[in-house]
Protein backbone atom coordinates (compact mmCIF):
# COMPACT_ATOMS: atom_id res chain seq x y z
CA UNK A 1 0.00 0.00 0.00
CA UNK A 2 1.57 3.49 -0.83
CA UNK A 3 1.77 5.93 1.23
CA UNK A 4 -1.06 8.45 0.47
CA UNK A 5 -3.81 5.58 0.67
CA UNK A 6 -3.44 4.83 4.07
CA UNK A 7 -6.29 6.24 6.21
CA UNK A 8 -5.04 8.43 9.18
CA UNK A 9 -7.63 9.14 12.07
CA UNK A 10 -6.27 11.74 14.79
CA UNK A 11 -8.24 11.04 18.25
CA UNK A 12 -8.39 14.03 20.20
CA UNK A 13 -9.24 12.61 23.60
CA UNK A 14 -11.05 15.91 25.36
CA UNK A 15 -12.27 16.53 29.17
CA UNK A 16 -13.92 20.00 29.57
CA UNK A 17 -11.82 21.73 26.78
CA UNK A 18 -14.44 24.00 25.36
CA UNK A 19 -12.26 27.05 25.28
CA UNK A 20 -9.77 25.03 24.05
CA UNK A 21 -11.02 22.43 21.14
CA UNK A 22 -12.00 24.26 18.35
CA UNK A 23 -8.62 25.97 17.74
CA UNK A 24 -6.90 22.36 18.12
CA UNK A 25 -9.25 21.40 15.73
CA UNK A 26 -8.56 24.29 13.10
CA UNK A 27 -4.98 24.14 13.18
CA UNK A 28 -5.45 20.42 12.44
CA UNK A 29 -7.61 21.36 9.20
CA UNK A 30 -5.48 24.05 8.25
CA UNK A 31 -2.90 21.66 7.66
CA UNK A 32 -4.99 20.59 4.54
CA UNK A 33 -3.80 16.63 5.33
CA UNK A 34 -6.07 13.77 4.18
CA UNK A 35 -7.05 12.92 7.73
CA UNK A 36 -10.37 12.00 9.75
CA UNK A 37 -10.81 14.06 12.81
CA UNK A 38 -12.39 12.48 16.22
CA UNK A 39 -12.82 14.65 19.02
CA UNK A 40 -13.67 11.52 22.05
CA UNK A 41 -15.41 13.65 24.56
CA UNK A 42 -15.31 12.00 27.87
CA UNK A 43 -18.22 13.18 29.29
CA UNK A 44 -17.66 16.56 29.73
CA UNK A 45 -19.53 19.03 31.70
CA UNK A 46 -19.07 21.70 29.39
CA UNK A 47 -19.74 22.83 25.80
CA UNK A 48 -17.28 20.62 24.69
CA UNK A 49 -18.98 18.03 22.18
CA UNK A 50 -21.26 21.36 20.93
CA UNK A 51 -18.46 23.47 20.28
CA UNK A 52 -16.39 20.51 18.41
CA UNK A 53 -19.37 19.43 16.15
CA UNK A 54 -20.30 23.09 15.09
CA UNK A 55 -16.44 22.19 13.46
CA UNK A 56 -17.89 19.54 11.46
CA UNK A 57 -15.98 16.94 12.56
CA UNK A 58 -16.64 13.64 14.28
CA UNK A 59 -17.68 13.67 17.56
CA UNK A 60 -17.89 10.71 19.80
CA UNK A 61 -19.45 11.57 23.33
CA UNK A 62 -19.05 8.92 25.97
CA UNK A 63 -21.93 8.77 28.38
CA UNK A 64 -19.75 9.47 31.24
CA UNK A 65 -16.18 10.21 32.17
CA UNK A 66 -13.55 7.11 31.68
CA UNK A 67 -10.61 9.24 32.20
CA UNK A 68 -8.30 9.90 29.58
CA UNK A 69 -7.43 5.87 29.49
CA UNK A 70 -10.85 5.03 28.44
CA UNK A 71 -11.11 8.12 26.00
CA UNK A 72 -8.02 7.08 24.05
CA UNK A 73 -8.92 3.45 24.12
CA UNK A 74 -12.64 4.72 22.69
CA UNK A 75 -10.36 6.24 20.03
CA UNK A 76 -8.33 3.32 19.14
CA UNK A 77 -11.72 0.99 19.11
CA UNK A 78 -13.08 3.49 16.68
CA UNK A 79 -9.56 2.90 14.13
CA UNK A 80 -10.02 -0.48 13.93
CA UNK A 81 -13.35 -0.85 13.48
CA UNK A 82 -13.07 1.71 10.33
CA UNK A 83 -10.12 0.18 9.88
CA UNK A 84 -7.68 2.96 9.64
CA UNK A 85 -4.28 2.25 8.98
CA UNK A 86 -2.68 4.76 11.26
CA UNK A 87 -4.18 6.30 14.57
CA UNK A 88 -2.78 9.52 16.43
CA UNK A 89 -3.53 10.76 19.27
CA UNK A 90 -3.49 14.79 19.73
CA UNK A 91 -4.44 15.93 23.34
CA UNK A 92 -7.40 18.59 23.42
CA UNK A 93 -5.69 21.21 24.77
CA UNK A 94 -3.87 23.32 22.29
CA UNK A 95 -0.77 22.36 23.93
CA UNK A 96 0.93 20.35 20.84
CA UNK A 97 1.73 22.10 18.25
CA UNK A 98 0.37 20.54 15.03
CA UNK A 99 2.91 21.57 12.71
CA UNK A 100 4.98 18.64 13.71
CA UNK A 101 2.31 16.84 12.43
CA UNK A 102 3.97 15.77 9.37
CA UNK A 103 7.41 14.77 11.12
CA UNK A 104 5.79 13.16 13.67
CA UNK A 105 3.51 10.75 11.10
CA UNK A 106 6.20 10.05 8.22
CA UNK A 107 8.36 7.35 9.91
CA UNK A 108 5.04 5.16 10.48
CA UNK A 109 3.72 6.06 7.10
CA UNK A 110 6.78 4.89 5.43
CA UNK A 111 6.88 1.38 7.62
CA UNK A 112 10.10 2.39 9.67
CA UNK A 113 8.61 2.10 12.92
CA UNK A 114 5.44 1.12 14.43
CA UNK A 115 4.95 4.01 17.06
CA UNK A 116 6.45 7.62 17.44
CA UNK A 117 6.23 9.64 20.10
CA UNK A 118 6.41 13.44 20.20
CA UNK A 119 9.52 14.71 22.55
CA UNK A 120 9.90 17.83 23.00
CA UNK A 121 13.52 17.24 25.43
CA UNK A 122 15.17 16.47 21.89
CA UNK A 123 17.25 19.46 20.32
CA UNK A 124 16.61 21.26 18.30
CA UNK A 125 13.85 22.67 20.18
CA UNK A 126 13.53 24.19 23.25
CA UNK A 127 9.60 25.73 23.92
CA UNK A 128 7.64 24.99 26.98
CA UNK A 129 8.90 21.92 28.81
CA UNK A 130 6.44 21.79 31.94
CA UNK A 131 7.30 22.83 35.35
CA UNK A 132 10.49 21.76 37.69
CA UNK A 133 8.59 18.93 39.69
CA UNK A 134 7.37 17.66 37.04
CA UNK A 135 10.26 17.22 34.94
CA UNK A 136 11.66 15.19 37.89
CA UNK A 137 8.95 12.73 37.16
CA UNK A 138 9.61 12.68 33.46
CA UNK A 139 13.08 11.94 33.70
CA UNK A 140 12.73 9.48 36.30
CA UNK A 141 10.22 7.32 34.13
CA UNK A 142 12.13 8.10 30.77
CA UNK A 143 15.27 6.30 32.80
CA UNK A 144 13.12 3.77 34.62
CA UNK A 145 11.45 2.80 30.78
CA UNK A 146 14.48 3.10 29.16
CA UNK A 147 16.37 0.62 31.15
CA UNK A 148 13.17 -1.73 31.49
CA UNK A 149 12.36 -1.53 27.45
CA UNK A 150 15.88 -1.53 25.93
CA UNK A 151 14.81 1.45 24.15
CA UNK A 152 15.77 5.11 24.66
CA UNK A 153 12.59 7.26 25.46
CA UNK A 154 13.20 11.02 26.74
CA UNK A 155 9.42 12.09 27.00
CA UNK A 156 7.55 8.83 28.39
CA UNK A 157 4.45 11.36 29.87
CA UNK A 158 4.15 13.04 25.58
CA UNK A 159 0.35 12.47 24.53
CA UNK A 160 1.64 13.58 21.24
CA UNK A 161 2.10 10.06 19.34
CA UNK A 162 1.37 8.17 16.20
CA UNK A 163 0.87 4.18 16.12
CA UNK A 164 0.58 1.98 13.08
CA UNK A 165 -2.23 -0.70 12.57
CA UNK A 166 -0.59 -3.33 14.71
CA UNK A 167 -0.77 -0.80 17.50
CA UNK A 168 -4.54 0.12 17.35
CA UNK A 169 -5.32 -3.33 17.75
CA UNK A 170 -3.21 -3.90 20.44
CA UNK A 171 -4.63 -0.76 22.04
CA UNK A 172 -8.02 -1.42 21.43
CA UNK A 173 -7.79 -4.29 22.75
CA UNK A 174 -6.04 -2.79 26.09
CA UNK A 175 -4.92 0.48 27.39
CA UNK A 176 -4.07 1.77 30.66
CA UNK A 177 -6.31 3.77 32.25
CA UNK A 178 -5.20 6.07 34.75
CA UNK A 179 -2.29 7.75 33.55
CA UNK A 180 -1.25 5.79 30.29
CA UNK A 181 0.92 7.04 28.69
CA UNK A 182 4.50 5.64 30.12
CA UNK A 183 2.73 2.38 30.80
CA UNK A 184 1.54 2.29 27.02
CA UNK A 185 5.53 2.42 25.80
CA UNK A 186 5.79 -0.81 27.89
CA UNK A 187 3.03 -2.32 26.50
CA UNK A 188 3.97 -1.56 22.86
CA UNK A 189 7.33 -3.08 23.52
CA UNK A 190 5.91 -5.75 24.95
CA UNK A 191 4.59 -6.69 21.44
CA UNK A 192 8.46 -5.43 20.19
CA UNK A 193 7.31 -2.34 18.49
CA UNK A 194 9.35 -0.39 17.34
CA UNK A 195 9.69 3.21 18.65
CA UNK A 196 11.16 6.28 17.34
CA UNK A 197 10.84 10.09 19.46
CA UNK A 198 10.74 12.98 17.18
CA UNK A 199 11.47 16.09 18.15
CA UNK A 200 8.58 18.96 18.61
CA UNK A 201 7.60 21.90 20.39
CA UNK A 202 4.78 22.20 22.93
CA UNK A 203 3.03 25.26 24.67
CA UNK A 204 1.83 26.03 27.77
CA UNK A 205 -1.76 25.00 28.22
CA UNK A 206 -4.18 28.21 27.56
CA UNK A 207 -7.22 27.44 29.46
CA UNK A 208 -7.88 25.01 32.03
CA UNK A 209 -5.49 22.49 34.25
CA UNK A 210 -3.68 19.85 33.17
CA UNK A 211 -5.05 16.42 34.37
CA UNK A 212 -1.86 16.38 36.64
CA UNK A 213 -1.79 18.81 39.39
CA UNK A 214 1.20 19.22 41.50
CA UNK A 215 0.24 17.25 44.59
CA UNK A 216 -0.54 14.66 42.64
CA UNK A 217 2.77 14.24 41.09
CA UNK A 218 4.11 12.00 44.04
CA UNK A 219 0.87 9.90 43.89
CA UNK A 220 0.90 9.79 39.88
CA UNK A 221 4.85 8.54 40.52
CA UNK A 222 4.57 5.64 42.45
CA UNK A 223 1.53 4.23 41.03
CA UNK A 224 2.81 4.61 37.60
CA UNK A 225 5.80 2.70 38.50
CA UNK A 226 4.10 -0.36 39.98
CA UNK A 227 2.08 -0.27 37.09
CA UNK A 228 5.46 -0.53 34.79
CA UNK A 229 6.99 -2.88 37.05
CA UNK A 230 3.95 -5.22 36.89
CA UNK A 231 3.47 -5.21 32.98
CA UNK A 232 6.41 -6.27 32.93
CA UNK A 233 5.19 -9.35 34.38
CA UNK A 234 2.09 -9.45 32.24
CA UNK A 235 2.46 -12.18 29.11
CA UNK A 236 1.87 -11.54 25.63
CA UNK A 237 -1.94 -12.24 24.78
CA UNK A 238 -2.95 -13.15 20.95
CA UNK A 239 -5.73 -10.87 20.14
CA UNK A 240 -8.89 -12.16 18.53
CA UNK A 241 -11.75 -10.06 19.37
CA UNK A 242 -11.51 -6.50 19.94
CA UNK A 243 -14.11 -4.81 19.74
CA UNK B 1 -32.10 -16.67 78.30
CA UNK B 2 -28.45 -18.72 77.46
CA UNK B 3 -26.00 -17.22 75.00
CA UNK B 4 -26.68 -20.80 73.12
CA UNK B 5 -30.45 -19.27 72.76
CA UNK B 6 -29.05 -15.90 71.77
CA UNK B 7 -26.66 -17.29 68.69
CA UNK B 8 -29.58 -20.51 68.14
CA UNK B 9 -31.85 -17.05 66.68
CA UNK B 10 -29.20 -15.09 65.28
CA UNK B 11 -28.24 -17.94 63.02
CA UNK B 12 -32.09 -18.93 62.34
CA UNK B 13 -32.80 -15.51 61.55
CA UNK B 14 -29.94 -15.09 59.14
CA UNK B 15 -31.06 -17.93 57.86
CA UNK B 16 -34.16 -16.82 57.15
CA UNK B 17 -33.45 -13.34 56.00
CA UNK B 18 -31.20 -15.13 53.25
CA UNK B 19 -34.21 -16.98 51.92
CA UNK B 20 -36.12 -13.96 51.85
CA UNK B 21 -34.10 -12.13 49.66
CA UNK B 22 -33.65 -14.97 47.58
CA UNK B 23 -37.26 -14.98 47.64
CA UNK B 24 -37.44 -11.23 47.35
CA UNK B 25 -34.96 -11.54 43.93
CA UNK B 26 -32.98 -9.45 46.05
CA UNK B 27 -29.93 -11.23 45.35
CA UNK B 28 -29.04 -14.01 43.14
CA UNK B 29 -28.58 -17.78 44.05
CA UNK B 30 -25.12 -17.28 43.09
CA UNK B 31 -24.19 -14.96 45.92
CA UNK B 32 -26.62 -16.67 48.13
CA UNK B 33 -25.44 -19.68 48.22
CA UNK B 34 -22.42 -18.64 50.47
CA UNK B 35 -24.78 -17.36 52.50
CA UNK B 36 -26.48 -20.07 52.72
CA UNK B 37 -24.15 -22.69 53.68
CA UNK B 38 -22.36 -19.98 56.08
CA UNK B 39 -26.09 -19.62 58.22
CA UNK B 40 -26.43 -23.18 58.32
CA UNK B 41 -23.19 -23.86 58.93
CA UNK B 42 -23.67 -21.23 62.34
CA UNK B 43 -27.14 -23.32 63.08
CA UNK B 44 -25.28 -26.53 63.12
CA UNK B 45 -22.32 -25.70 65.01
CA UNK B 46 -24.60 -23.59 68.02
CA UNK B 47 -26.55 -26.52 68.22
CA UNK B 48 -23.75 -28.95 68.04
CA UNK B 49 -21.00 -26.63 70.00
CA UNK B 50 -18.88 -29.82 71.57
CA UNK B 51 -18.31 -30.34 67.75
CA UNK B 52 -16.66 -26.57 67.98
CA UNK B 53 -14.72 -26.90 70.70
CA UNK B 54 -13.42 -30.21 69.19
CA UNK B 55 -12.25 -28.38 65.66
CA UNK B 56 -10.28 -25.67 67.79
CA UNK B 57 -9.01 -28.14 70.13
CA UNK B 58 -7.40 -30.07 66.90
CA UNK B 59 -5.89 -26.52 65.59
CA UNK B 60 -4.18 -25.75 68.78
CA UNK B 61 -6.90 -23.16 69.73
CA UNK B 62 -7.05 -22.08 73.52
CA UNK B 63 -10.83 -20.66 73.37
CA UNK B 64 -12.79 -21.49 70.84
CA UNK B 65 -14.14 -17.90 70.86
CA UNK B 66 -10.51 -17.03 69.03
CA UNK B 67 -10.84 -19.94 66.50
CA UNK B 68 -14.74 -18.11 65.93
CA UNK B 69 -12.46 -14.56 65.16
CA UNK B 70 -9.57 -16.43 63.48
CA UNK B 71 -11.95 -17.87 61.05
CA UNK B 72 -14.27 -15.10 60.36
CA UNK B 73 -11.67 -12.73 59.87
CA UNK B 74 -9.73 -15.38 57.52
CA UNK B 75 -13.28 -15.15 55.41
CA UNK B 76 -13.78 -12.10 55.43
CA UNK B 77 -10.27 -11.08 54.37
CA UNK B 78 -10.48 -13.48 51.43
CA UNK B 79 -14.44 -12.54 50.85
CA UNK B 80 -13.16 -8.76 50.66
CA UNK B 81 -10.57 -9.90 47.95
CA UNK B 82 -12.87 -11.74 46.07
CA UNK B 83 -14.98 -8.33 46.47
CA UNK B 84 -12.43 -6.41 44.71
CA UNK B 85 -12.09 -8.76 41.62
CA UNK B 86 -15.78 -9.08 40.95
CA UNK B 87 -15.79 -5.11 41.32
CA UNK B 88 -12.89 -4.69 38.89
CA UNK B 89 -14.85 -7.01 36.65
CA UNK B 90 -17.73 -4.69 36.89
CA UNK B 91 -15.67 -1.89 36.19
CA UNK B 92 -14.50 -3.33 33.18
CA UNK B 93 -17.85 -3.52 31.82
CA UNK B 94 -18.91 -0.97 32.67
CA UNK B 95 -16.49 1.06 30.69
CA UNK B 96 -16.46 -1.09 27.68
CA UNK B 97 -20.20 -0.63 27.41
CA UNK B 98 -19.39 3.37 27.96
CA UNK B 99 -17.43 3.29 24.91
CA UNK B 100 -19.63 0.98 22.84
CA UNK B 101 -22.70 3.21 23.73
CA UNK B 102 -20.35 6.12 23.00
CA UNK B 103 -19.61 4.28 19.45
CA UNK B 104 -22.85 3.50 18.39
CA UNK B 105 -23.89 6.89 19.30
CA UNK B 106 -22.04 8.39 16.46
CA UNK B 107 -22.87 5.58 14.25
CA UNK B 108 -26.97 6.61 14.58
CA UNK B 109 -26.07 10.04 14.06
CA UNK B 110 -23.70 9.37 10.85
CA UNK B 111 -26.36 6.70 9.12
CA UNK B 112 -29.42 9.53 10.67
CA UNK B 113 -27.28 12.14 8.31
CA UNK B 114 -27.11 9.85 5.55
CA UNK B 115 -30.21 9.11 5.00
CA UNK B 116 -31.77 12.32 5.37
CA UNK B 117 -29.33 13.10 2.58
CA UNK B 118 -30.63 10.44 0.43
CA UNK B 119 -34.60 11.88 0.82
CA UNK B 120 -33.41 15.47 -0.67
Amino acid sequence: MNQSSKKILIIIPAYNEEGNIVKTIDELVSLQLPLTILVVNDGSKDQTALEAKKTGVQVLSLPFNLGIGGAVQTGFKYAYQHHFDVAVQVDGDCQHDVHFLKKLMDPVLQGEVDMTIGSRFIPPFTGYQSSFIRRIGINFFAGLISWLTDSKVTDPTSGFRVFNRKLIKVFADYYPSDFPEPEAIVIARRYHAKIREVPVEMRERIFGNSSIRYLKTLYYMIKVTFAILLDKIKTTKVHQDVI
Amino acid sequence: MSFKALTLILSIVMFAIVIELIRREKINFKYAFGWMIVSVLAIILTVFDTLLFQTADFFGFELASNFIFFTLLSVFVFLSLLMTVFLCQQNERNDKMAQKIGMLDLEVEQLKQKLEKEKK
